[in-house]
């Protein structure tokens, strides 16, 4: 899945920033809110030379899981200077996921970061099934 | 969720103990600022706070208190060390963000011309925004020094002096700070991030003292009407954030495995008990970042200072930069307490609030022990700041804490909406206020409108005795992230 292809509402919230994401299903979900996460740092297309990696990342439960696997993607942004623009689940259970992702190396000059995501909190974390659609509900820290 | 309030004065209303809540709830502020505080979850989180095992006293809030995470920024809460917790989500991510005021010996009205020069080259030496890295690169040994010596290493490497660290909280380094608990990423993301501002709501901001209130007090700090001062508001930087979230997620796991005698209504609020290995771990963790806190302030002053005596062509002398204090707001401290008549040891946890000790007390340096500790409150981009001096109330009523800024009123999201259309750049410059930042939408987010009146605030503190009111700050030029 593309980052620009992710969809999501914004929450109000005072101090931070909050969304909510929905998809067909829990891949289709930890995909568009990992994208989500992205475009709200990064609002262009980011351009750049691009690599694949693996990531696995394990959780509690789903809430737990999208947590740690936002954080994950943010820890490669905020520690690894990489910007993910690509992501392609290949596995997930409610405990664990699979995937591959495409990255190009951050550039200042040439990214703008439009809001800095600090953290992917905990606080009202949500991860539901309703009516047949998955649902996320996620805060980060600004 | 609705909570239940009863006033119990014109500054303090009570949230009455009810469901799994083991203290009432407490919040310092007027009828105005309350129904703004209604507006948001911040109530429900001061509740929430209150269920937490071996919580002392009550789950108290300041009158800039807003919905954080877990904690409601500007909450205070003391926990037991004996059947207590501590609580990463109730120090927050960003370990030791704090604020930093220096004097001079400058009045406004002679750098006036001056002072849109003076905001750019602080903007250009002082790094600021995402991804921005400093002058002073830190390899793993040197990091494990700062992390453990805090605003003394930074002292030992030329960045300021001896008399700086008796004006820091703590005198700039924290207790405990054990470098061998850090996973390789901490490390990773202090190694280039030691003096530099951040984003966000941190800034560096160019000043004149407008007013004063306690001549007195104003004089013992050395500050006189018309003096340029500088405010400088930042913490740990990724460094801090990556401790918060490491230590936060063994938590949550050891939570989940935990067969816990309470229930966690919020997962941000993950703890340990304060006897268990994992307390002193995080507590340990915690106080390199509060330290690596102390060194990037005390290096942004040093850098603040050479810009300013080459911007402005004078010497040291007729800079006259002096630390009037730094202090931290977002920490967690064993302090004594006397409750009940008893001196007790907590652990006292704030999280948007700055300590605020009384004249006489024992932690106090020399130079503020008979007038009481500088309580230093910045306004919001745009709008004054406040120079308060610690008071008997805050000992009595609050943990010796007070308010630490204005405290948002409108989302960022509301904020952006609102400033649609509009030149906040221009509005600013306007009212003499010259602003450079580097995010796209940082100005927006961050413009006046988007905070409760910090004037309000300030007179709820004072009002209530947790701290007195000396002198406010009239904001001439700022540098954000």
């Amino acid at each position: 899945m593309d980052s620009h292809s992710a969809t999501f509402t914004f929450l109000d919230h005072t101090a931070d920033l909050g969304i909510t994401v929905t998809g067909l299903d829990p891949k289709d979900l930890f995909e568009k809110a990992a994208h989500s996460m992205m475009r709200i740092m990064i609002e262009e297309r980011p351009s750049g030379k691009t690599s694949l990696l693996q990531l696995s990342v394990s959780g509690e439960d789903y809430a737990d899981l999208m947590v740690r696997w936002l954080g994950e993607i943010l820890y490669l942004f905020q520690g690894e200077g990489k910007v993910v623009t690509c992501i392609e689940i290949c596995s997930i259970t409610q405990s664990h996921i699979n995937a591959t992702l495409q990255t190009v190396p951050f550039n200042p000059k040439e990214h703008e970061v439009s809001a800095e995501i600090k953290a992917v909190t905990y606080h009202r974390i949500e991860v539901v099934s309703e009516n047949g659609r998955w649902k996320a509900t996620i805060i980060f820290d600004l | 969720m609705t909570i239940k309030l009863e006033k119990l004065d014109d500054y303090r209303w009570l949230i009455p103990q009810t469901g799994a809540m083991r203290v009432p709830g407490l919040v310092f502020a007027d009828r105005d600022l309350m129904k703004s505080i209604q507006d948001d979850q911040s109530l429900t989180q001061v509740a929430n706070v209150a269920t937490l095992p071996g919580i002392v006293g009550h789950s108290l809030a300041m009158p800039d208190i807003h919905w954080g995470y877990g904690f409601p920024i500007g909450g205070v809460a003391a926990f037991d060390l004996n059947n207590g917790i501590v609580s990463p989500g109730g120090v927050g991510y960003d370990i030791n963000c704090g604020c930093r005021l220096m004097t001079t010996v400058l009045r406004a009205d002679e750098i006036k011309p001056l002072i849109k020069e003076m905001v750019s080259a602080l903007f250009k030496n002082i790094p600021s925004g995402v991804g921005s890295t400093g002058t002073v690169h830190l390899s793993k040994s040197k990091e494990t020094e700062v992390a453990i010596k805090g605003a003394a290493w930074a002292v030992k490497m030329g960045f300021g002096t001896a008399e700086d660290l008796e004006r820091t909280e703590d005198r700039g380094a924290m207790e405990g700070a054990d470098p061998s608990v850090l996973s390789e990423r901490a490390i990773k993301r202090g190694q280039n991030q030691l003096g530099t501002l951040g984003s966000g709501n941190h800034f560096l901001e160019i000043q004149v003292v407008d007013q004063i209130y306690d001549k007195e007090k104003a004089s013992h700090f050395n500050l006189f009407e018309g003096q340029v001062t500088i405010f400088i508001h930042s913490g740990s930087r990724g460094f801090g954030h990556q401790i918060c979230d490491d230590f936060l997620k063994i938590m949550i796991k050891s939570d989940a495995n935990r067969q816990k005698s309470f229930h966690l209504p919020d997962r941000q609020l993950a703890c340990a008990p304060l006897q268990s290995d994992l307390a002193r771990r995080y507590l340990a963790g915690m106080a390199c970042a509060a330290n690596y806190a102390w060194a990037n302030r005390q290096i942004l002053m040093h850098l603040t200072i050479e810009t300013l005596l080459k911007t402005l062509s004078i010497r040291p002398e007729e800079l006259g930069m002096k630390l009037l204090y730094d202090v931290c707001h977002n920490i967690a401290k064993k302090e004594q307490h006397l409750i009940d008549g008893e001196q007790v040891m907590l652990c006292v946890h704030r999280k948007g609030a700055t300590r605020a000790l009384p004249p006489g007390h024992a932690l106090l340096p020399e130079v503020y022990r008979t007038v009481g500790q500088p309580v230093l409150i910045p306004g919001d981009m745009g709008t004054n700041s406040y120079i308060l001096a610690g008071a008997e109330g805050a000992m009595e009523h609050s943990f010796g804490s007070c308010c630490h800024g204005a405290g948002r009123l409108l989302s960022r999201t509301k904020a952006v909406k609102k400033a649609k259309g509009r030149s906040i750049h221009r509005e600013l410059e306007d009212k003499g206020i010259f602003v450079q930042s580097r995010g796209k939408r940082t100005l927006k987010e961050e413009m006046p409108e988007a905070y409760k009146d910090v004037s309000q605030v300030v007179d709820v503190v004072h009002g209530a005795g947790l701290a007195r009111k000396v002198a406010r700050l009239r904001p001439l030029g700022v540098i954000k992230g």
